[in-house]
């Protein structure tokens, strides 16, 4: 579980806390003009958008492709688990407890008979249930609040950022520890609660950085010269040029989510059964992982594969939209 | 010679394409001697200077035919820890932009003394006395006090006076400039050029200085060599080509030069852009923004034609544009 | 400089104030602070009563943080739910806990470093492939399935090692959760050091190396390391608040009786004390390696000043 947020990689050395390494970050800017290549092969011919060049990169990309793939499938059988499997992960026959893989069970059957397989297809839909929803709330909350710091600066900036270093201070689990273990209900909301809690300023941080970023845009300060109005200036000017690196944080985040709400299931303050979640069959499958390693590794490889999926989704994403790798 | 080129071809791989930044260019410098190379960005100058200096990155560059001679050796056949002990010792580079081109986290004693270490298997503190040394050389006040102090604590002007040293530093043959005043205020310009020619006659180096300022090349240059798309496209001893230019790619560049004896009156410009590499115009390469070109400039691309003993234009036409 | 870090011990004090605060809330507000006095029985309503007295639970919060704090600078944390003084504990735990950091910091810096330097200078190459899609893997696959497998195969399978760490928790017993708990730090460590190579090989500073004629190896551990380790540094220092604070999970897995351990147990029984003591370490821990990180880089950057 990656306890400290996920920062785009050039981002990671402006993490400190103050706002001291300013000089190095322009450093960093006037270093990208590096020469090398010919001295200007020549612009091609057409222009090209920063997103369409990024789509035609992704299109040709196969990380991009089996991402893609993977998540459509998960979408899938969270929609309609039914499709793929038979009879309730719910049902559970104690004889067949730890037993391996049988007819109707190609995964087997775990500590308390279970069939792994059910279990584990319908384990997906609260996976991606809390993934995507705990990432809309993050990502809608984060981008509001980070891209009015960022517009209007000043003191309501500065009161967000002490605000964002205070939750950066506190460990994600610690905090997800303190908080659910008080919670008696045992649905989702919670859990989706606490992330948007907690996961917020990570995309604040981004939101501020990019429209400060965009808002230098000789356009945006031409728009401002002549006369636009705040809301016009941030919907149709800044907010389109700062959107991706929200985007892309975000669809990595998607994929810590899932595997921050299987840690906290998996350390019991999570989901609890009788819901179905991969963290829950985790932990329910380790006192018995001598004997039966299959209920420990079947719902651990689902979990990876789906976290995997959105974070190679992210990188893809990411790489194509950054033009610095080029 | 100190340094022949002979029809040197380098392209790059891009993700759009082959680009051929030089085709076939040939040019020599002798000792004492300066050659200024000009061109638009993109005219390949930069690019030749690179391979000439082994430090072009490949991939994605590739050199794909000539030889370069140095001292009457093919650098290009050299193994790589034998051209790696004539970079820097034999031959040195000046960049343009000083304050990237050193390193932000050395002091610049270190940087300076690095050459000695390194080629001579100088100690560390002899290295740094050296350092002072050359400093002194190009002029830094106080240099004992500042060998210590870091690229970002000087001024453009010298920072680019550190760069110059440093490729002085083993007094090395060759000397290969590359826009090094561009990025200066005009002022400090003229000082830092002129420190550099007083200490190429007083070493009795070659330099290569590459500019696309012809006010600069004037006063310090024997020879010019002008290019475009990869090619020279003129080359003569600089009063030559100030008196009449051999090729309507040279005149242009001059007519575009502000003068004072014409102020009021609209300055020239060439019109249209230099070529994409990747599709380089069949013909001579100038063809589609030259006001002179015939039919002929359209299918045949122009050899370059000996004007005289000293000079040569790649102009089908080189005796009209001389008389122009 | 010293301007600087009186600023920025300033700065530090609010955001010490709000964490330490925000935690104390969710703990008293949302739990019950003395459930677990009463062992595993409700308490009845007198001797609650009486208990909420004692402790000062009746006074409004603002009011109780104070105290707490109040006492926590005399060095008072209070006791845990078995009596035990909370500095008790963490006299045991904080040990443990600092032995597993170093282990997980030293794969970082080891392990991190190297890969990312040779992927950095190998972009595209298939070994550069190969390492990226193994991070990704590694940041992928959450810490407590990473722990657990290893258990499996190195303890339970193989009998490499002893699956839980004894009490005395020595350095070599540490080796494997330390792996663990580095896992998505050391694949971050690797990532960001291979870009920041692969940036830094293509600038100008680089190129007048090359240009002077310095042997590759010296252009790289000179010119090139010295210049793309500045933010990787900067990361492995932050991380080490993190990797403190994030023990918990690694904790429970190899039953090390560390912070995280004791965090655990005193969430599990609602023991505010331990709870709230554990965390305001940590998070001082977490701000005082900011700070260091932050003065880390001016040594390491001269053209950093702060001023």
């Amino acid at each position: 579980m990656p306890e400290q947020p996920y920062e785009p990689e050039g981002a990671i050395a402006g993490t400190g806390m103050g706002g001291a390494m300013d000089l190095g970050a322009s450093e960093a800017v006037s270093l990208e003009k590096t020469p090398g290549g010919p001295d200007g092969t020549g612009p091609a011919d057409k222009p090209r958008s920063l997103w369409s060049d990024a789509w035609r990169d992704l299109r040709r990309n196969p990380v991009f492709i089996i991402s893609v793939l993977v998540i459509l499938f998960l979408v899938f059988i969270s929609l309609w688990p039914g499709a793929i499997t038979s009879g309730s992960p719910l049902k559970c026959d104690l004889a067949k407890a730890q037993q391996g893989s049988g007819p109707g069970a190609p995964f087997g059957y775990n500590g308390q008979g279970c069939n792994v397989y059910t279990r584990t297809v319908y384990g997906a839909r609260t996976s991606v249930t809390v993934g995507v929803l705990a990432t809309l709330g993050v990502a809608v909350l984060g981008s509001v609040l980070g891209g009015l710091a960022g517009f209007f600066s000043g003191s309501w900036d500065s009161l967000l950022s002490r605000i964002t270093d205070i939750f950066f201070a506190i460990p994600v689990v610690l905090g997800g520890l303190v908080l659910l273990s008080v919670v008696t209900s045992n649905t989702v909301w919670p859990v989706i609660g606490f992330m948007v809690l907690l996961g917020w300023p990570q995309i604040s941080r981004i939101a501020r950085g990019s429209v400060i970023t965009a808002q230098q845009n000789d356009y945006v300060q031409a728009a401002r010269a002549l006369g636009a109005s705040n809301s016009r200036l941030l919907l149709r000017h800044i907010a389109p040029n700062a959107v991706a690196p929200v985007i892309v944080v975000a669809t990595i985040a998607l994929g810590t989510y899932i595997a921050l709400e299987a840690t906290l299931s998996y350390l019991g303050v999570g989901l609890k059964p009788p819901s179905v979640s991969w963290g829950i069959d985790i932990s329910a499958a380790s006192p018995y992982v001598r004997n039966a390693p299959h209920a420990l590794l079947w719902p651990s490889g689902a979990l990876a594969v789906t976290v995997l999926a959105f974070i190679m989704l992210g990188d893809a994403v990411r790489d194509a939209l950054d033009p610095k790798l080029r | 010679m100190l340094l022949e080129v002979r029809d040197l071809h380098v392209e790059f791989r891009t993700r759009d394409g082959i680009a051929k930044a030089v085709n076939g260019v040939t040019y020599a410098v002798d000792e004492g001697e300066t050659l200024a190379v000009l061109g638009e960005s993109g005219s390949g100058k930069s690019v030749t200077a690179q391979a000439v200096m082994g430090i072009l990155d490949m991939p994605p560059g590739r050199i794909t035919g000539g030889e370069i001679l140095f001292k009457g050796r093919d650098l290009l056949t050299l193994k790589k820890d034998e051209r790696r002990a004539v970079r820097g010792a034999e031959m040195a580079m000046i960049f343009q932009d000083a304050l990237s081109s050193l390193n932000p986290v050395l002091s610049v004693g270190d940087q300076l003394g690095e050459m000695f270490v390194v080629h001579r298997g100088m100690s560390r503190k002899d290295a740094r006395a050296k350092a002072v040394e050359l400093m002194d050389r190009v002029r830094i006040p106080a240099a004992r006090e500042r060998v210590k102090q870091y690229p970002h604590q000087f001024s453009g002007g010298m920072r680019q006076r550190i760069m110059i040293a440093m490729a002085l530093a083993l007094e090395p043959a060759l000397i290969i400039a590359d826009e090094p005043t561009t990025a200066l205020d005009v002022t400090v310009q003229a000082q830092v050029m002129d420190l550099l020619a007083e200490l190429q006659r007083e070493y009795r180096m070659g330099l290569i200085l590459i500019t696309h300022d012809l006010g600069v090349v004037a006063d310090v240059a024997d020879r010019i060599a002008v290019m475009y798309a990869g090619r020279i496209v003129e080359s003569a001893p600089v009063h030559d080509i100030y008196k009449a230019p051999a090729h309507p790619y040279t005149r242009g560049l001059l007519d575009s030069i502000p003068r004072l004896d014409q102020k009021g009156q609209e300055l020239y410009a060439i019109k249209g852009l230099p070529p994409n590499l990747m599709r380089i115009p069949p013909g001579c390469p100038f063809h589609p923004r030259c006001p002179m070109a015939q039919d002929v400039c359209r299918t045949d691309v122009p050899p370059l034609y000996e004007v005289s003993g000293t000079r040569g234009s790649a102009c089908h036409f080189w005796r009209e544009c001389l008389h122009a | 400089m010293g301007r600087y870090v009186v600023r920025r011990l300033l700065q530090m004090i609010p955001v010490f104030i709000g964490a330490t605060l925000l935690i104390f809330l969710m703990v008293n507000v949302m739990g019950d602070p003395i459930a677990g006095l009463c062992g595993e029985r409700q308490c009845d309503p007198a001797t609650a009563a009486q208990l909420k007295k004692e402790f000062g639970l009746d006074k409004p919060v603002w009011q109780q943080y104070l105290t707490y704090m109040g006492n926590v600078f005399t060095g008072d944390f209070g006791t845990a739910f078995n009596g035990q003084e909370v500095t008790e504990l963490m006299a045991s735990a904080f040990p443990v806990t600092i032995r597993l950091t170093i282990v997980a910091i030293l794969f970082e810096i080891v392990i991190g470093i190297t890969l990312g330097v040779i992927t950095g200078l190998r972009r595209g190459s298939p070994e550069d492939t190969g390492v990226l899609l193994l991070t990704l893997v590694v940041i992928s696959v959450p810490t407590f399935v990473t722990g657990l497998l290893l258990q499996l195969l190195l303890g339970v399978k193989w009998g490499w090692i002893k699956p839980s760490v004894s009490p005395e928790a020595t350095f070599s017993e540490l080796i494997v959760p330390g792996l663990v708990l580095a896992s998505v730090s050391l694949a971050y460590v690797t990532r960001l050091t291979r870009t920041s190579i692969a940036e830094n090989k293509r600038s100008d500073y680089v190129r007048t190396a090359i240009a002077k004629g310095l042997p590759r190896h010296r252009v790289v551990t000179r010119h090139l390391l010295r210049n793309s380790l500045i933010p990787v540094v900067t990361f492995i220092g932050t991380d080490v608040g993190a990797l403190m604070g994030g023990a918990i999970v690694t904790e429970r897995i190899f039953n090390i009786h560390g912070v995280g351990y004791q965090l655990y147990q005193g969430i599990l029984r609602q023991n505010t004390q331990t709870v709230v003591g554990f965390v305001t370490v940590l998070v001082l821990v977490f701000l005082v390696a900011n700070l260091v990180v932050d003065l880390l880089y001016a040594v390491l950057d001269p053209r950093i000043r702060y001023a």
